[in-house]
């Protein structure tokens, strides 16, 4: 997840997630074509030519996929709220302000994530205050927690990228700060921080796959629990990552076609 | 002074931009009505002379009051007393997310909380002052230089100031666009806006201006009529200055 963001770029690159595909880009769009609709087909295959075990497994998975996409919504609503928070907080003028949001930043990206979930689930479940906190309201804290601190550059970045001109013009014009974010800044920034938040998202969506740990029965925990009863490791890992893929592919389809979008009100 | 208040005063105003002294004791009064236009060598201050009149620019001693009002006092709202200074940019600045009208009717709804038809309905008007009523529902990127321009002069206008500020207003214009924003600042002039223009079209200064200010290392050399300027400037630095331009 590294992210390297170059002052007033305008596009924010992020190695991370799937690549999301560009009209302009020939060879990455005939990828996705290639590896989403390979998938789709190796998964039918599977579970038409050999439905035992295949078929069996694929049956089993729904549940994890709704409790994994429930798990990355509501983590990704948590870490946009911490993100725009600490975003803003990062370009405050007030050096305390500052020092805790770059704190908070500097603190979460050292610690990998699986750490972070044990510490919030084992460690701080310990304490009376968090006693019986369940699984998923862990998972969950823990992921947007993390993934605040990554939004927050993200914010950060997508904000520093308007103009100066346009918060001059806004409170020329009698705007006080908060409204100049709220009218001119963030509905422009939008459009630079959403293809990242999306790529954030897929990215979160798989590293869900780590509140297995937890006993949260997310896809991969079902995997996991298929295989151990069944002892069938392999099908039952082959269908949960090309499940992953399909999901992920179609994800990432999804943030390029809200991009394009976005680019409304530039189009000549 | 007369009795009459200046509706614009600004003494003693000093400012420093880390070592580069941007304006150095500088006083000036400006009455209700008044055109008063600023020329200068780049780096002489009157930018930031202009853009510290709605506090754009901080000042490091001295007061500006607008309207009877410091413009840096802890007590007074800067957010009300910007809504009596309209301010024009040399790089437009009109928000690229709004449609032309979108540009207009936003600050009068937010803060005058003026309806929707009824700040739309003035929107229009002003747009159709500046000639470009037409264009009202697209966006600022599909109009030209010229046409923005005009836009952001509306845009100005439409909270209804006491003052209007333009800073280099033609600069970032091809040619033959200056004429058009031009004519609507004559026009405004006319109507008896009180107007502080930073320009370097003498052409404007000559037609327009009751007072013309040249500053140089942030300080105003020399204060005058038009007329005075044009035909016999006295301090040599601006005599140099006008025999580099005209």
């Amino acid at each position: 997840m590294n992210q390297h963001f170059s002052k007033k770029a305008v596009k924010i690159d992020i190695g991370d997630g799937a690549a999301i595909p560009v009209k302009k880009d020939r060879g990455l769009f005939n990828a996705w074509w290639l590896t989403f609709f390979g998938a789709i087909v190796a998964i039918i295959y599977l579970c038409v030519t050999q439905p035992e075990p295949y078929w069996r497994v694929l049956k089993f998975l729904p549940d994890g996929v709704l409790v994994t996409f429930q798990v990355t919504i509501l983590s990704i609503l948590m870490s946009l709220v911490l993100g725009l928070i600490t975003g803003l907080g990062r370009l405050s003028r007030n050096r305390f302000i500052n020092l805790i949001a770059s704190t908070y930043v500097e603190v979460i990206r050292g610690i990998p994530l699986l750490v972070q979930l044990f510490y919030i689930y084992y460690a701080l479940g310990r304490l009376e205050l968090f006693k019986g906190l369940p699984p998923m309201a862990a998972a969950v804290v823990a992921m947007g927690i993390c993934y605040g601190a990554y939004m927050g550059e993200v914010f950060r970045a997508g904000i520093d990228s308007i103009d100066k001109g346009q918060t001059e013009a806004s409170r020329s014009l009698g705007f006080n700060r908060a409204q100049t974010m709220m009218y001119v800044i963030l509905p422009q920034a939008w459009r630079t921080i959403l293809p990242p938040v999306g790529n954030e998202f897929i990215a979160l969506l798989k590293d869900s796959s780590l509140v297995s740990v937890l006993a949260v029965a997310d896809l991969m925990r079902r995997g996991r629990e298929f295989a151990s009863e069944s002892f069938l490791y392999f099908e039952a890992y082959t269908m949960v990552a090309l499940v992953y893929l399909v999901i992920t592919l179609f994800l990432s389809k999804g943030v390029s076609k809200m991009e394009q979008r976005l680019n409304y009100y530039e189009r000549d | 002074m007369n009795g009459i208040r200046p509706i614009i005063d600004i003494k003693n105003v000093y400012k420093f931009f880390g070592q580069l002294q941007a304006l150095n004791d500088v006083s000036l009064s400006i009455n209700q009505g008044e055109k008063v236009v600023i020329i200068g060598p780049s780096g002489s201050g009157k930018s930031t002379l202009l853009r510290s009149i709605n506090r754009l620019e901080t000042i490091d001693s001295g007061s500006i009051i607008v309207d009877g009002k410091d413009v840096n006092g802890s007590g007074n709202d800067i957010n009300q007393i910007r809504q009596e200074l309209g301010m024009v940019f040399q790089s437009f600045n009109l928000f690229p997310h709004k449609t032309v009208i979108g540009n207009l009717t936003m600050a009068p709804m937010k803060l005058k909380k003026l309806s929707e038809l009824e700040a739309k309905k003035r929107a229009l008007a002003l747009l159709d002052k500046v000639g470009i009523k037409d264009k009202a529902d697209v966006y600022p990127s599909m109009l030209s230089g010229g046409q923005q321009q005009r836009v952001a002069i509306a845009r100005a206008l439409a909270m209804n100031p006491k003052i209007m500020l333009f800073d280099e207003p033609t600069s970032a214009l091809d040619p033959e666009m200056i004429g058009e924003v031009l004519d609507v600042m004559v026009t405004l002039a006319r109507e008896g806006m009180t107007m502080v223009v930073v320009t370097h079209e003498m052409g404007f200064a000559r037609e327009v201006a009751d007072r013309v200010i040249f500053m140089d290392h942030g300080q105003i050399v020399e204060t005058g009529t038009p007329e005075h300027f044009f035909t016999n400037p006295e301090h040599p630095r601006t005599q140099k200055f006008l025999s580099q331009i005209l």
